[in-house]
């Protein structure tokens, strides 16, 4: 690919880097023995998912009763996590298909990740719907298949069968987007390797040799892929809060929810590759392709979302006060003031106040105040699921039935024992693939006319200016 | 193998031929196989073949371990079973003073279900909550399963012969004999009595009531001549004053009193609507005083003042000599005073009773009746009620006699002296220095347990017997089910041990022969309409009831009596004072055995499994109402009253009097059931003065709190409607529940909701505009819609609908259980409720409004609305909810998967989601550890093949892990539906009735065909106008409910 070039550009890769370099840099983590860090953090991750699993079972033999759900609060800590990390799971495919068109190149150095992110936070989503259901083992009534039962087919005006076509077809296409992406550099990791690891890198690289008609085919692949992804990354989220708009609970029942959802999920999603990305470049010494530039970016990103969520949360109450109906002006006032108060407050400070902090270039630039915020604003967006969910159904139309409800340590186990299977999930990527797209990034190391001009071009030698020469071949 | 036993497979096994023999040795023939070298080797077709039928044959054997199901088939048919159909057998549910007039149904043998029996004039139809229990007791496991001697509170075996000729040897040996009875309502089991007592002269019958109304029996005899209870005509008062009784609830006989009382007060038209005023003057809220107009608001010590103040108050205006009554408090005094202008102004047309258990207090309350010219109009001694007989003076007599070891043996029927007694623990020690001491008791309750022997009566569903409840008016109880256990008729007991003549043993059902004899004798000629004692006897069976004409009787006041104020209550002077009161569903222990009774919410505090402390609310006037002391619901103190201490756990009731305390009667059994272990036994606490048991104590000492309960169950957490008090902010009167929402408050926010209205009677007229525009503005609202559906799908053919009156609601629990009994609704136990499980079907709402001191009750029914626009149904995933071309909401259980977005999106908050296997349907136990399991028991409640019995076949158990909710009966509708269809005519109302509409004592809940504009349901929505209407009526659930609004006829001028 050509590339203009323009004094003006800064360089997205740091550190002078060559192409070897590159390769070198990206595909050594899956050829090395796993570090010490890499082990103790495994480890914890595999404990939380022995946990999952154990309470997992527990809940599928004892029944839902071993959660504290009640008559009034169907759905609680269950619901939360699922809508939270579907949330979570928006950046990847928005980094790579939103900003990919949008031509934002810094996407490169953090897009692998992300989409991976996104894969692995919709399994650990998809997990509780499947577990909340008080009948596991009959859940696959919700698929619409010819059947003996009539045949029977689903409600397909609950949106929750909705829900079941926009994640399954959300992860699908995230897989292959992010698989797509992964077969060059398979290839280069097959390259390197030897013996049985070359054998099953070759399985994964389905025979990728990198001629200009595989790269041809790979481009449009993933083209249309991104093409295909842009609308699910509004499309999900938009159907998981039909979850609750199309319900007649006040609370639930707003139209504001689908672009509301969907900020959220994508100021949750960047808030969780800022999580992972300040780790994982500092756990894979990535410093030089995770910048603090991509940093920077996607902080600013978090800024925009973050309070397009706080207009979001504002509107819900003026439209409540507004609407002179008692029982949506209570629903709101309760959300404040209620019972719940403090995860109102907490959701409002985590997702409304702190994100601008990152009004600042030093703050968005700062790595530990990076990682401190976006820790809080996954917490905040936990909090913003728990206030819709709880709150709400806490104080409905009835105060006959009103009721409270906290979580057992079933529930609690759950949760936690989904972030193990998400970081064993991701832990276990690490060390198999390599965590940058090697050849994506490789397409944007010179991006800056400093790289041509004066000291700076010759440290790339001729090595370089061949493979360019080559790739334009 | 060849067997020399005369059978052959074959001619060569006949011929015992060489060969078939050798080939018989071998059990697997192996001639197929090939042999090579000596060596049996197999095929491939033959290792398949071996491989095949070793894998189907482990995995069978194995793998499918099949539960072993018994289904025993009639082999000759019982003429009168039809399987698949129910049949009804008139039938009465008697339990000392606790009498109704019912219907058994019956499923292939097995009683299941209770209906009132219309054809009574007691009861009309209606039952209690208690009698809709009585099926469930029948298969109660702890029943006493044989005769024979009680050893360390067990039964040891014996055989009745033994037995009875051990008893009749004590007997015979000529000591004192004792029959301890709570009241006895049959006359047969009077003449069995009597013909005991002339066989051994030296017995005599002691009667005492679990909850006494000694005093007022005594009053009347000193009064009118007449040691009873005279028939008190509510329907016929227009001004009702009731002081401390809860003639609703629980006095004497409340459903009888419930009908009257509600019929008077229906809005049957919006023009010149008029209905009874009722006070009730109280300390502690009741049943009836949360339906009265107003209360008058006393401590329980001053309720001698109060009488004596109203009877100062209508003797000055007509005519009566005054007596000095004790100080009451002022504004009782002022109220009174009101009262009194307004019963003069009604004499002949008021009514006053009196709870109280004081003999001068029922002089009194008679006397102002006889002024007010009430007796022979709304009190009629013609008719007596025979549902008190009790005095507990005589039971300690007994004890005196008994300490003096001049009792030899004592027999125990019916009653439970040694939980029940104030002082029980006299008693006990009494009455264990009696020689024989023998019970008839089913289950071993407290008493049984000091018993030497057992001699075990049917439970009243497999008994023959008979009742008056009320002078001429009897009623027939008949077997339904053979006896489960080998127990005997107590009658049949006594007239055995009495050698009887008139028993004729070799009969099947010797009891049921002398019954009928009797019925012959005494009863055949009271009556011309039948002119065979045999054809009398079919009808009267038949029916239930017969009733005899009454000749109509007067009395007169006693001109003799003098009114003496000195022996009345005198006030107490204590910071606190406690009230005792019994609650409809456990009495005074009588049903604490009955998890359907346990279960069933109380409907005042809404608590379940236990007895609660009510104490008084305060509201600081900013934002917070708080209980009496900070406590808390479900925070235990330490209470002492007489020197007793017992650690109580405590909810808080709105108009509960500041300075009074009250905790119900009936907690704290320690034997017999499953309800041992719940609640605190608060009998010896009852104070006993001239004899008389005392529901009341004039101090009570409560501490701080000192713990919590951490099980605490109570099915409703927020409890009132709006309670008006002062805000100090404002200074002006507000919402003061709706100031303690949230940080500031939000007014409106619960009164401003469409889930209840209600009025006063004189701004009927008003409510009535208010509501129609109301109902404008929810069309309008509704028809604001992206799918405007011009389709009636359910304007022809059937459609199912209901009406409930809430003025008719008196919330007294009988639909509640009824449903619970009907659609196999599960017990979840006390910890379960506490976590909210309750699985309710229908339930009682309970709401406080008006003012915070001393507010207004309204009671809602609510149960699954129906709604023709349900939210529940959209949401299903899997379709498991639907509706049906006659307008219910149907749930099909083995589609649901359990995600519960139903539940949540139901603004009626009445789907029940099954959060463990209650019913343990479940194939495997191991998660039945939660579920309700009574003390002591080797498995769930449900789990017993015994219990289950009690289950309705018409309806489908549920599993753990599906939602369910109320049917409508359907179950009943396809019933009633087939039989008109049989019959080829229309569906009628009274083809389909509801299990809550057929329970409601008065007639509040309506169910029909709301295509059919003559049924009643289309007449009763109609004849209410606007002010019918259906909860949340403006989110366009269009619901198949309406509910009416409430309206009061409360004296305004009181309060202001």
């Amino acid at each position: 690919m050509s590339q203009a070039v323009a004094p003006v550009r800064h360089v997205l890769i740091e550190g002078n880097k060559s192409y070897h370099n590159i390769t070198e840099d990206l595909s050594s983590p899956t050829e090395k023995a796993p570090s010490r860090e890499w082990i103790i953090a495994f480890s914890l991750a595999a404990a939380f998912l022995g946990l999952y699993v154990f309470a997992v079972c527990w809940t599928i033999w004892k029944g839902i009763g071993s959660w504290n759900l009640n008559r009034t609060i169907n759905w609680g800590w269950d619901i939360t996590n699922f809508v939270w990390w579907i949330g979570i799971g928006h950046a990847g495919t928005l980094i790579s298909a939103i900003l990919l068109i949008f031509r934002q190149r810094w996407r490169t150095g953090v897009n692998r990740a992300a989409e991976a992110m996104t894969i692995f936070a919709v399994i650990c989503a998809g997990q509780f719907p499947l577990i909340h259901m008080g009948r596991l083992w009959l859940g696959f009534f919700i698929f619409p298949f010819p059947n003996t039962r009539g045949p029977l087919w689903p409600n397909f005006n609950s949106p929750l069968l909705w829900d079941v076509f926009a994640i399954s077809t959300y992860f699908s296409v995230s897989l292959l987007f992010w698989y797509t992406g992964l077969v060059p550099d398979l290839a280069t990791v097959r390259d390197r390797a030897s013996g049985f690891r070359r054998k099953m890198y070759e399985i994964f690289s389905f025979g990728w040799t990198g001629s200009a008609k595989h790269w041809q085919r790979w481009e449009s692949l993933s083209l249309i892929l991104a093409g295909i992804s842009t609308p699910l990354v509004l499309s999900v989220h938009t159907i998981v809060s039909f979850d609750f708009a199309t319900s007649v609970i006040p609370g639930w029942h707003t139209t504001i929810f689908p672009p509301y959802f969907v900020a959220g999920a994508i100021f949750s999603g960047f808030a969780m590759v800022q999580t992972l990305m300040v780790i994982t470049r500092k756990v894979l010494k990535l410093e030089e392709y995770i910048t603090l530039n991509h940093i920077d970016s996607m902080n600013k990103v978090i800024v925009l979302t973050g309070t397009i969520v706080g207009v979001a949360y504002l509107t819900e109450l003026f439209i409540a006060w507004y609407s002179g109906y008692i029982y949506e002006q209570f629903a709101f006032y309760n959300r404040v003031f209620g019972i719940y108060w403090w995860a109102y407050f907490g959701m409002m400070f985590c997702n409304v106040v702190s994100p601008q902090l990152f009004w600042s270039r030093k703050i968005r630039r700062s790595i530990w105040w990076t990682f401190f915020l976006s820790i809080i604003v996954n917490i905040g967006m936990w909090f913003e699921r728990f206030v819709i969910i709880a709150t709400t159904l806490a104080r409905d139309y009835l105060p006959s039935s009103w009721s409270y409800y906290s979580p057992t340590w079933v529930e609690i186990s759950l949760f936690s024992g989904t972030i193990g299977l998400f970081f064993f999930l991701f832990l276990i990527f690490t060390r198999v693939a390599p965590v940058v797209a090697i050849a994506e990034v490789k397409h944007i190391l010179k991006v800056a006319g400093s790289q041509f001009i004066g000291k700076n071009a010759s440290s790339h030698g001729g090595h370089s200016s061949v493979q360019i020469k080559k790739e334009e071949n | 193998m060849h067997h020399d036993n005369g059978i052959w497979v074959s001619t060569e096994d006949l011929n015992k031929e060489e060969s078939f023999l050798q080939a018989a040795e071998k059990e697997f023939s192996v001639e197929n196989m090939a042999e090579t070298d000596g060596n049996w080797t197999a095929s491939r077709r033959d290792f398949l073949k071996l491989m095949g039928f070793g894998l189907g044959a482990a995995t069978l054997a194995a793998s499918c371990e099949i539960p072993v199901k018994k289904a025993i088939p009639y082999v000759t048919k019982p003429d009168d079973i039809v399987p698949g159909v129910a049949n009804y057998f008139a039938s009465s549910f008697v339990n000392g003073g606790d009498y109704c007039a019912v219907l058994v149904k019956t499923r292939e043998g097995r009683p299941i279900k209770i209906e009132g029996n219309t054809l009574s004039s007691v009861t009309s139809g209606g039952t209690s909550a208690r009698a809709q229990a009585q099926v469930l007791s029948l298969y109660d496991t702890r029943r006493i399963k044989t005769a024979g001697t009680i050893e360390e509170g067990a039964v040891k075996a014996m055989g009745w012969a033994d037995l009875d000729n051990k008893i009749k040897g004590q007997l015979q040996l000529g000591g004192n004999v004792r029959l301890i009875t709570n009241t006895i309502v049959s006359p047969t089991a009077k003449k069995a009595l009597a013909e005991f007592m002339e066989k051994y002269p030296n017995s005599k019958v002691v009667t005492y009531d679990p909850v006494s109304s000694a005093a007022l029996l005594a009053a009347n005899q000193q009064c009118f001549g007449v040691r009873g209870i005279p028939t008190y005509k509510f329907g016929e008062a227009d001004v009702i004053v009731s002081f401390d009784a809860d003639f609703l609830g629980t006095w004497i006989s409340p459903v009888e009193y419930a009908r009257d009382y509600a019929a008077k007060r229906k809005i049957k038209s919006m023009k010149g609507a008029s209905m009874s005023r009722h006070y009730q003057v109280e300390g502690k809220m009741t049943l009836t005083g949360s339906n009265a107009d107003n209360r008058i608001q006393i401590k329980p010590s001053e309720l001698g003042a109060a009488i004596c103040t109203l009877y100062n108050e209508v003797a000055a205006k007509l005519g009566g000599s005054s007596i000095s009554a004790p100080a009451l408090n002022d504004k009782a005094k002022a109220a009174l005073k009101k009262v009194a202008a307004e019963l003069v102004a009604n004499q002949g047309k008021s009514l006053v009773i009196s709870g109280s258990n004081n003999i001068m207090e029922q002089v009194i309350v008679n006397k102002i009746n006889d002024l007010l010219g009430n007796i022979n109009q709304t009190i009629d001694f013609g008719t007596i009620n025979n549902l008190r007989q009790g005095d507990e003076r005589d039971m300690a007599r007994l004890i005196g006699e008994m300490n003096a070891g001049q009792v030899q043996v004592a027999i125990v029927w019916g009653a439970n002296p040694a939980f029940e007694l104030p002082n029980a623990k006299q008693f006990k020690d009494a009455f264990a220095k009696v020689n024989t001491r023998i019970s008839f008791s089913g289950t071993m309750d407290e008493t049984t347990a000091l018993c030497t022997h057992a001699a075990p009566a049917n439970h009243q569903l497999e008994s023959w017997g008979d009742a008056e409840p009320k002078t001429g008016h009897y009623s027939l109880i008949q077997p339904t089910i053979a006896p489960l256990f080998d127990t005997r008729q107590a009658e049949h007991s006594l007239l055995e041990w009495a050698d009887s003549a008139n028993l004729n043993r070799q009969d099947e059902q010797p009891y049921y022969q002398y019954l009928k004899s009797h019925w012959a004798s005494e009863l055949f000629g009271s009556q011309s309409k039948y002119s065979t004692p045999a054809a009398f006897w079919d009808m009267s069976l038949h029916d239930g009831v017969f009733e005899a004409p009454a000749a109509a009787t007067t009395v007169s006041f006693n001109p003799g009596i003098s009114l003496n104020a000195a022996a009345v209550t005198q006030p107490g002077s204590s910071e606190v004072e406690i009230a005792f009161y019994e609650t409809v569903n456990i009495g005074n222990g009588q049903y604490a055995h009955n998890p359907w009774l346990q279960e069933m919410p109380d409907p005042l505090h809404r608590t379940v499994w236990g007895n609660y402390l009510s104490i008084p609310v305060e509201w600081d006037g900013v934002n917070e109402i708080n209980g009496w002391k900070g406590l808390n619901d479900g925070d235990n103190v330490e209470v002492e009253v007489n020197g007793q201490k017992l650690t109580c756990t405590v909810v808080r009731t709105f108009g509960q009097l500041p300075g009074t305390v009250a905790i119900a009667l009936g907690g704290g059994r320690e034997t017999g059931g499953c309800g041992v272990g719940f609640g605190v036994n608060v009998n010896p606490w009852l104070p006993v003065d001239g004899g008389l048991t005392q529901y009341f104590a004039k101090e009570a000492k409560i501490s701080d709190k000192v713990g919590v309960d951490k099980k605490f169950a109570c099915v409703q957490y927020h409890h009132t409607m709006g309670v008006t008090a002062m805000g100090k902010e404002e200074g002006a009167i507000i919402n003061a529940d709706e100031k303690t929402l949230g940080n500031k408050g939000f007014q409106g926010a619960l009164t401003d909701r469409s889930i209840i209205f209600q009025v006063n009677l004189n701004e009927l007229p008003e409510l009535s505009e208010k509501m129609a525009e109301f109902h404008q503005k929810a069309k309008h609202l509704n028809e604001q819609t992206l799918y405007p559906d011009n389709t009636d799908f359910y304007g022809t053919g059937l459609k199912w609908g209901m009406y409930i009156d809430l003025n008719s609601c008196i919330g007294c629990g009988a639909c509640q259980v009824a449903c619970v009994s009907e659609n196999n609704v599960p017990v979840v136990g006390k910890t379960e409720v506490h976590r909210h499980h309750e699985m309710t079907w229908l339930r009682i709402d309970r709401y406080f409004y008006g003012d915070l001191e001393n507010p207004k009750v309204v009671y809602q029914p609510m149960m699954c609305q129906h709604c023709d626009n349900a939210p529940c149904e959209n949401v299903c995933p899997v379709n498991a909810t639907n509706h049906s071309m006659e307008g219910i909401n149907q749930m099909a259980y083995n589609r649901c998967i359990g995600t519960r977005y139903c539940a949540n999106n139901c603004p009626y908050k009445v789907r029940r989601f099954n959060w463990l296997d209650y019913t343990t349907a479940d194939t495997w136990p191991a998660n039945e550890e939660q579920v309700f399991w009574a003390e002591g028991d080797e498995k769930p409640y449900y789990a017993d093949n015994l219990v289950r019995m009690v289950l309705n076949p018409d309806v489908t158990v549920r599993s753990r892990g599906v939602i369910e909710k109320c049917s409508f009966c359907i179950q009943r509708i396809q019933e009633g539906k087939l039989t008109a269809k049989q019959e080829n005519r229309a569906v009628l109302d009274n083809d389909v009735r509801t299990a809550c509409q057929t329970a409601c004592p008065t007639g509040a809940i309506v169910f029909g065909n709301l295509n059919n504009p003559e049924s009643e349901v289309s007449k009763a929505r109609k004849e209410m106008g606007p002010l019918a209407y259906q909860v949340l009526e403006e989110i366009n659930t269009r619901p198949g409910v309406e509910y009416s609004a409430k309206v009061h006829n409360a004296n305004e001028e009181m309060f202001s």
